[in-house]
C-alpha cells in the first residue's frame, strides 16, 4: 500500500497553503485534487483582494494561485491531480480513484481542505438549462472563456453575486439586474457601487418567481417580497433573460469529515454544519485537520491562513517542528487570522469561530 | 459565445482545435476544455433529458457535483461533461435518464 | 403549479412528495431519501440535500441544528464500478 505522512485533500488556497507549510517543516506531503488543474476557486478570482499588505491586498487571486503552485513545487509537495478521494476509512486510510483504477493511501495525518458547494433556490423552472450556479458561470467565463448566456439575471447580492456580476460584464455579457430577497445588500459596498456604476440595478426585497422557456431559459419573472418572503401581488415583472445565476450562499463541503466521524456544530454564520475544530484546526478525530471553507465559509485570505495553521500543526504532531518553534509560528498565523476577522463583516465570523473552538475543547 | 478578448485576462489562450461528434453532428472544440464548455460555445444548452418527465437539463454546477450535465461519451453513459476534457474525435450523445451502455465495458477486456 | 416544484433533480422528486413523507412522520433526510428516493440519484443528494433540510425545518417545525444531512458514504463522487474494482496496489518507491 502507498504511504504518505500528510495527505492534504483539495488544492485550493487552504490546501495549497497547508501543503506548503507542512512540507517546509520537513513532512512528506501528498496534495490531492479531483480537478485537472490545482488552485481550487483561486483561478476564478480575477478581482483584487482586500486586506492588509501581508495578506496580498491589491493582488488578484489568479496571481496568488500561481505563486502558491510554484512554492508547493519548490518545497517538494507531491501533487496528484485528477484524483478523487472517494472515501476516508478508519486509521486514516484514503480510497483514491484515478483514471481507470483505484488505490489506497495510508496516511498519518489528513488535512481536509475540500472547500464549499453552492446553495440553490428551488423555484418553478429552476431545472431549465440556463439556470446555473453563479460559481458555474464564473468558471465558464474566467477559466474556460465561454459565456453562459447573453442576458443574465443574478439572484443574490452577497459578495459572490456582486463579483460574478461584474466579471460577467467584463466577459461581455449583459446583466439585466441583481435581485436580493433581503431588504439590504449582503456584499461589500465597494463591489455594490462598482456594479451600480456599470449600470446594473440591484433590487432588494425581490425574489425570483419562475424561470420560463421551452427547452431553455427565455425569460424570468421576479417580484417584490415582504419581510416574511411573501410575494407582494401585482409587483411581478418579466425580464427577458436567457440565463439565471444563483448566488444564494455556500455550504461547507464536509462529506469526508462526516465519514471520518468528526463532531459537527450547526453555525448559520459559517454556512451551516461545520466540523468542530481546535485552535490548531484539528477536528474531534485526532490527526484529522480542516482548513478553509470546509471549516466555515469565509474568504480566500482566511482559508490560506487556516491552511498554514493546519499544516504547521500536522507537521508538529509528526515531530517535524519542535513544540516551541511550532507554537511561535502558529501564534503568528493566529494573529493574522484575527486581523482578517475584523470589522462589520469579520466580527460575526470571529465570534462563531471562537464558539466552534470552545465547543471542540469541551467535547 | 467565446470570450476571446478580456480586459483583465487578455486574449484567450490559443489551444489545439479539434472536432467532436455530437449526436452525429461535428462541432469545433478546443482540446482539453470540458465537453460542456465546448457545447455551450457551439450554442448548445440542452445536454440530456430526464427519465420521468423528459425535461431538458443543462450545465448547472460546472464542478462535477450535480451530475445534471451527464451525456454518453464514446459509448459510456453518465459521463459528467463539465469535468471531462474534450479529445479529438470523441463521440458524444445526449441521453435520456441514466442512458444505456453502447457496449458493455467487460466485453472489451480479454 | 407550485406543488409540483422539483426538489431532487436526479430522481425528479417533488416538494409535495417530500412534504407527504414528512406528514407521514418521517423526520430525517435519510428516511425521506429511502421513502421518496430524493437524494438516491447519480449525485447522491448533493443539490437537494440542503433543500430537504430546509423543508424539514419548515414543515416539521424543527430547529436547523436538529436536522442532520444525509449519511455520507463512499464513493463521494460517481465513480464507475470498474474503477473501484480495478484496485492497484503500488509499492513504495
Amino acid at each position: 500500500m502507498q504511504k504518505t505522512e500528510i495527505a492534504v485533500i483539495g488544492a485550493g488556497p487552504a490546501g495549497l497553503a497547508a501543503a506548503i507549510e507542512a512540507a517546509r517543516a520537513g513532512a512528506q506531503v501528498t496534495l490531492i485534487d479531483e480537478n485537472e488543474r490545482p488552485g481550487g476557486q483561486l483561478f476564478k478570482q480575477i478581482h483584487k483582494f482586500f486586506g492588509s499588505k501581508e495578506h496580498r491586498a491589491g493582488t488578484r487571486g489568479v496571481e496568488i494561485g500561481v505563486d502558491l503552485l510554484e512554492e508547493a513545487k519548490r518545497v517538494g509537495v507531491i501533487t496528484r491531480l485528477n484524483t478523487v478521494v472517494y472515501g476516508l476509512y478508519h486509521d486514516k486510510c484514503l480510497g483514491l480513484a484515478c483514471g481507470d483504477h483505484s488505490e489506497d493511501l495510508q496516511t498519518q495525518a489528513i488535512i481536509l481542505a475540500t472547500g464549499a458547494s453552492e446553495n440553490v433556490l428551488a423555484f418553478p423552472g429552476w431545472t431549465l438549462p440556463g439556470v446555473m450556479g453563479a460559481g458555474a458561470a464564473q468558471t465558464l467565463i474566467n477559466i474556460h472563456r465561454v459565456l453562459p448566456g447573453r442576458r443574465i439575471l443574478m439572484v443574490g447580492a452577497g459578495n459572490v453575486g456582486l463579483i460574478v456580476t461584474y466579471q460577467l460584464l467584463q466577459a461581455g455579457a449583459e446583466v439585466v439586474a441583481i435581485i436580493e430577497g433581503l431588504p439590504v445588500i449582503g456584499g461589500y459596498g465597494v463591489h455594490a457601487s462598482k456594479v451600480r456604476r456599470a449600470g446594473v440595478p440591484i433590487l432588494t426585497s425581490h425574489t425570483i418567481v419562475s424561470a420560463e422557456g421551452g427547452e431553455s431559459v427565455e425569460r424570468a419573472v421576479i417580484a417584490q417580497v415582504d419581510n416574511r418572503w411573501q410575494v407582494l401581488c401585482g409587483t411581478e415583472q418579466t425580464l427577458e433573460v436567457d440565463t439565471v445565476c444563483l448566488a444564494v450562499g455556500l455550504s461547507p463541503l464536509a462529506e469526508l469529515a462526516w465519514m471520518a466521524g468528526c463532531r459537527f456544530s450547526h453555525v448559520p454564520t459559517l454556512g451551516g454544519w461545520v466540523p468542530l475544530h481546535d485552535q490548531d484546526m484539528q477536528t474531534s478525530v485526532p490527526g484529522i485537520y480542516i482548513a478553509g471553507d470546509v471549516a466555515g465559509i469565509e474568504e480566500a485570505s482566511t482559508a490560506m491562513e487556516e491552511g498554514r495553521l493546519a499544516g504547521l500543526a500536522a507537521a508538529g504532531t509528526l515531530c517535524h517542528l519542535s513544540p516551541e518553534v511550532g507554537e511561535i509560528k502558529k501564534s503568528e498565523v493566529r494573529d493574522r487570522l484575527a486581523a482578517l476577522r475584523w470589522g462589520g463583516f469579520g466580527e460575526g465570523r470571529a465570534v462563531a469561530k471562537r464558539q466552534i473552538i470552545e465547543a471542540r475543547c469541551e467535547a | 459565445m467565446r470570450v476571446d478578448v478580456h480586459p483583465i485576462l487578455g486574449n484567450a489562450p490559443t489551444g489545439k482545435s479539434i472536432i467532436l461528434l455530437v449526436d452525429g453532428r461535428p462541432i469545433k472544440a478546443i482540446e482539453g476544455e470540458p465537453i460542456a464548455a465546448a457545447l455551450l460555445a457551439s450554442g448548445r444548452r440542452v445536454l440530456r433529458h430526464t427519465a420521468r418527465h423528459g425535461e431538458p437539463r443543462g450545465l448547472f454546477c460546472a464542478l462535477g457535483r450535480c451530475t445534471d450535465c451527464v451525456m454518453t461519451v464514446d459509448g459510456q453513459p453518465n459521463v459528467r461533461t463539465c469535468v471531462t476534457p474534450a479529445r479529438d474525435g470523441m463521440v458524444i450523445e445526449s441521453q435520456v435518464g441514466l442512458g444505456r451502455w453502447k457496449h458493455l465495458p467487460l466485453e472489451k477486456e480479454e | 403549479m407550485e406543488d409540483d416544484l422539483l426538489i431532487c433533480r436526479c430522481e425528479e422528486v417533488t416538494r409535495s412528495e417530500v412534504e407527504e413523507a414528512i406528514r407521514m412522520g418521517l423526520r430525517t433526510v435519510n428516511e425521506i431519501k429511502r421513502f421518496t428516493r430524493a437524494g438516491f440519484g447519480l449525485c447522491q443528494g448533493k443539490t437537494c440535500g440542503r433543500l430537504i433540510c430546509d423543508i424539514l425545518i419548515r414543515e416539521a417545525d424543527m430547529a436547523p441544528s436538529e436536522v442532520l444531512p444525509g449519511t455520507s458514504r463512499p464513493p463521494v463522487r460517481p465513480i464507475p464500478t470498474r474503477v473501484l474494482a480495478n484496485r492497484v496496489s503500488k509499492e513504495d518507491e
